[in-house]
């Protein structure tokens, strides 16, 4: 059957040799660096995450209903009547927050590799705004099961924007679709998250696929200096004919990660199935009754204790916003050749301070 | 690039230097703007009575309140005393509905606004002959004799601070403020198996709601069925409770059935997902292994 199917397309459309001129070029003769570690593979487990996700959610979407007067029940139903439904609504929620740590940490490995350098900036940078696009898919999916805990935790992240003067109220405003959270924002974090990020994320990635086909994978792993030609001239794939294989060597590690993703997966969803849900998880919204501890999901607490850390408001979002263009640029402004972090003692210094700052943020935030 | 984060820098500080606020200020207005819905709006009973202006005695009432079973509930000022709690001007108005304390023969009648099946029965008890009608059975002689007032709803629960009524609430101290308590024990005994049961279930309930598990069907049944069993001691007649013990084990059995079942599922849920663990874990590991030989 199989067969037929592939000769039927075959003569009309010359596929086999298509094909298989691309497994031969993209997999069997596709090379990679000797020095790769496992850390090369989390860029295909945010794939893979991502691919989780989407079937998932498409499955979560046969029974949910995105209405204020439904949508808490409508979870509730998936959780105890729907069979298997709490399966998959613990793979979505405790995969999302997985995605999100994954690309942090594929984020910060690339960083401290010193991968992001010239000529990757471009890759870097895309990366950067799916990791962007991935906290946005995480914050609008916390609304969508209408509970205490998503009311209220959007609630806060909603009026984050109104700290910035003149359009803060603006931006927040627009993605309330009003004062409150309202039906309005329920429609607009669920169009949001089921037909606009997923397009924007695919985007990304195929961008981000494309960059690091085109430059080829860097062969830096803690430190090994750049030999790239300096000013860049003309371009030239980085190719490695003394490499091993993607296929099947690199295929597996990249096999084995996936297969340790889905065992962390799984054992959250035994051990610590409440780990993502609270109590006020499962009390439905109630915009007359505030709970008594009010705070964003994980990923946004340390910008949320910034900005009622600082003073001055303006300050704190205005701090952030230089972060966040500073880390999404940084591969721009760093234009030494030195790839060793442990060369470069102040940038060193600087990352272990932001990212100590960030976990101490992160826990002072949850207690 | 370096040109334009410092101008991004400058753009951020200048107006950052005319735009001074401080800590306070903005956990103020983070937490009062109109996005936290419509409970931010203040309530006058509240911040009145909490306040200087208030004379002495009545300032504790709404630390009181705060830690009721009624807070918890959103039962508030207004609920119970009438007036409007958003409107300065006629937040004591008669016209708002404005009771103020009830006088304490009216008492049963106030709380029995909300709690009609309790009201009801209590009119018929020997507590409520003695208070609404004054008439006084024997066991009440001597109290009343003594200038005791018959018991309204306040003497066992309290006012302001009212918490989930127990069993603990028949007491001797208590009950033996008006007459002896050899009656109230006999029916604290009847009581007690099944309010141990109701607490085993709550307990339950509880663990089930730890583990994130949605238990409003069994808790509405709980509480309804808990509201309809205690109503009963209101009568304060033991031979009724005792007739009537069996009816309420029965429902209390099927909502624990009930919650068996689901400790039966997260069971399963346990097993089925520690199963893919362990699967995928192996998988992970043989894949590991061969990857290794092969290298």
């Amino acid at each position: 059957m199989w067969n037929k199917i592939k000769s039927w397309l075959d003569v009309r459309y010359g596929t086999n040799a298509i094909i298989q001129k691309q497994i031969q070029e993209q997999i069997l003769d596709y090379r990679i660096p000797k020095n790769t570690n496992i850390f090369y593979t989390l860029g295909f487990i945010t794939v893979i995450a991502f691919c989780i996700q989407a079937f998932t959610g498409i499955l979560l979407l046969l029974y949910y209903i995105p209405h204020p007067d439904h949508a808490f029940r409508s979870v509730q139903d998936i959780m105890t009547k729907v069979p298997y439904g709490w399966l998959f609504r613990e793979m979505h929620t405790v995969g999302s927050n997985l995605m999100i740590t994954v690309l942090l940490l594929h984020m910060v490995t690339v960083f401290l590799m010193g991968n992001y350098k010239r000529p990757r900036e471009l890759t870097w940078l895309v990366g950067g705004l799916a990791l962007i696009v991935t906290m946005t898919f995480g914050y609008s999916g916390h609304l969508l099961p209408w509970s205490q805990l998503s009311y209220w935790s959007t609630t806060v992240v909603t009026s984050m924007p109104t700290a910035f003067p003149i359009v803060g109220d603006t931006i927040a405003h627009i993605l309330r679709g009003g004062d409150h959270i309202t039906g309005t924002t329920l429609s607009r974090f669920f169009e949001l998250h089921i037909a606009i990020l997923p397009l924007l994320f695919l985007t990304l990635m195929g961008i981000h696929l494309f960059l690091i086909y085109r430059t080829g994978i860097s062969a830096t792993p803690f430190g090994k200096q750049d030999t790239e030609s300096r000013p860049l001239t003309e371009y030239t794939r980085k190719a490695y004919p003394d490499g091993y294989p993607y296929y099947p060597d690199f295929f597996r590690k990249q096999m084995y990660m996936t297969m340790a993703y889905f065992a962390v997966m799984f054992f959250i969803i035994t051990f610590f199935p409440a780990l993502f849900f609270p109590p006020e998880a499962n009390i439905a919204a109630d915009p007359f009754k505030t709970p008594h501890e009010i705070r964003p999901a994980w990923y946004l607490i340390a910008q949320y204790e910034t900005l009622r850390l600082i003073p001055n408001k303006f300050i704190g979002i205005a701090l952030q916003l230089f972060l966040a263009v500073l880390f999404l640029f940084w591969p721009f402004l760093d234009t030494q050749a030195e790839k060793n972090l442990m060369k470069r003692p102040v940038l060193r210094g600087v990352f272990v301070f932001l990212l100590a700052a960030w976990v101490v943020l992160l826990f002072w935030g949850r207690t | 690039m370096r040109k334009a984060i410092l101008m991004l820098t400058i753009m951020f500080a200048l107006p950052a230097a005319v735009h001074a606020g401080y800590r306070q200020d903005f956990e103020n207005e983070f937490l009062s703007k109109t996005w936290a819905g419509f409970q931010m709006e203040e309530n006058l009973c509240i911040s009145c009575h909490a306040s200087e202006k208030m004379k002495p005695q009545f300032r504790g009432i709404t630390e009181a309140w705060q830690s009721s079973w009624h807070a918890q509930n959103n039962v508030s000022c207004e609920n119970c005393h009438g007036g409007d709690p958003r409107d300065a001007a006629l937040a004591m108005s008669p016209q708002r509905g404005f009771i103020g304390v009830p006088a304490y023969k009216d008492v049963a009648e106030f709380c029995g606004k909300c709690h009609l099946g309790i009201l009801a029965i209590f009119r018929e008890s020997g507590h409520g002959k003695s208070l609404l009608s004054g008439s006084v059975s024997s066991s009440c002689v001597t109290a009343i004799k003594a200038g005791k007032k018959a018991p309204n709803c306040v003497t066992c629960h309290g006012s302001h601070n009212i918490q989930k009524a127990s069993i603990s609430i028949i007491n001797e101290q208590l009950c033996s403020q008006c007459h002896s308590y050899e009656r109230a024990k006999v029916m604290k005994q009847a009581l007690f198996l099944t309010e141990e049961k109701f607490s085993r279930i709550e307990q339950r309930l509880l663990e089930l709601k730890r583990e994130s598990i949605n238990v409003d069907t069994e808790e509405k049944n709980l509480f309804s069925t808990q509201e309809e069993f205690r109503t009963l001691f209101h009568t304060q007649d033991v031979n009724l409770v005792k007739s009537r013990t069996d009816e309420f084990s029965a429902k209390l059995d099927q909502i624990d059935k009930n919650i068996q079942t689901t400790y039966q599922e997260l069971r399963f849920r346990k097993n089925m997902s520690g199963f893919l663990m362990l699967s995928f874990s192996c998988m992970g590991i043989v894949i590991f292994l061969i990857s290794r030989r092969n290298e």
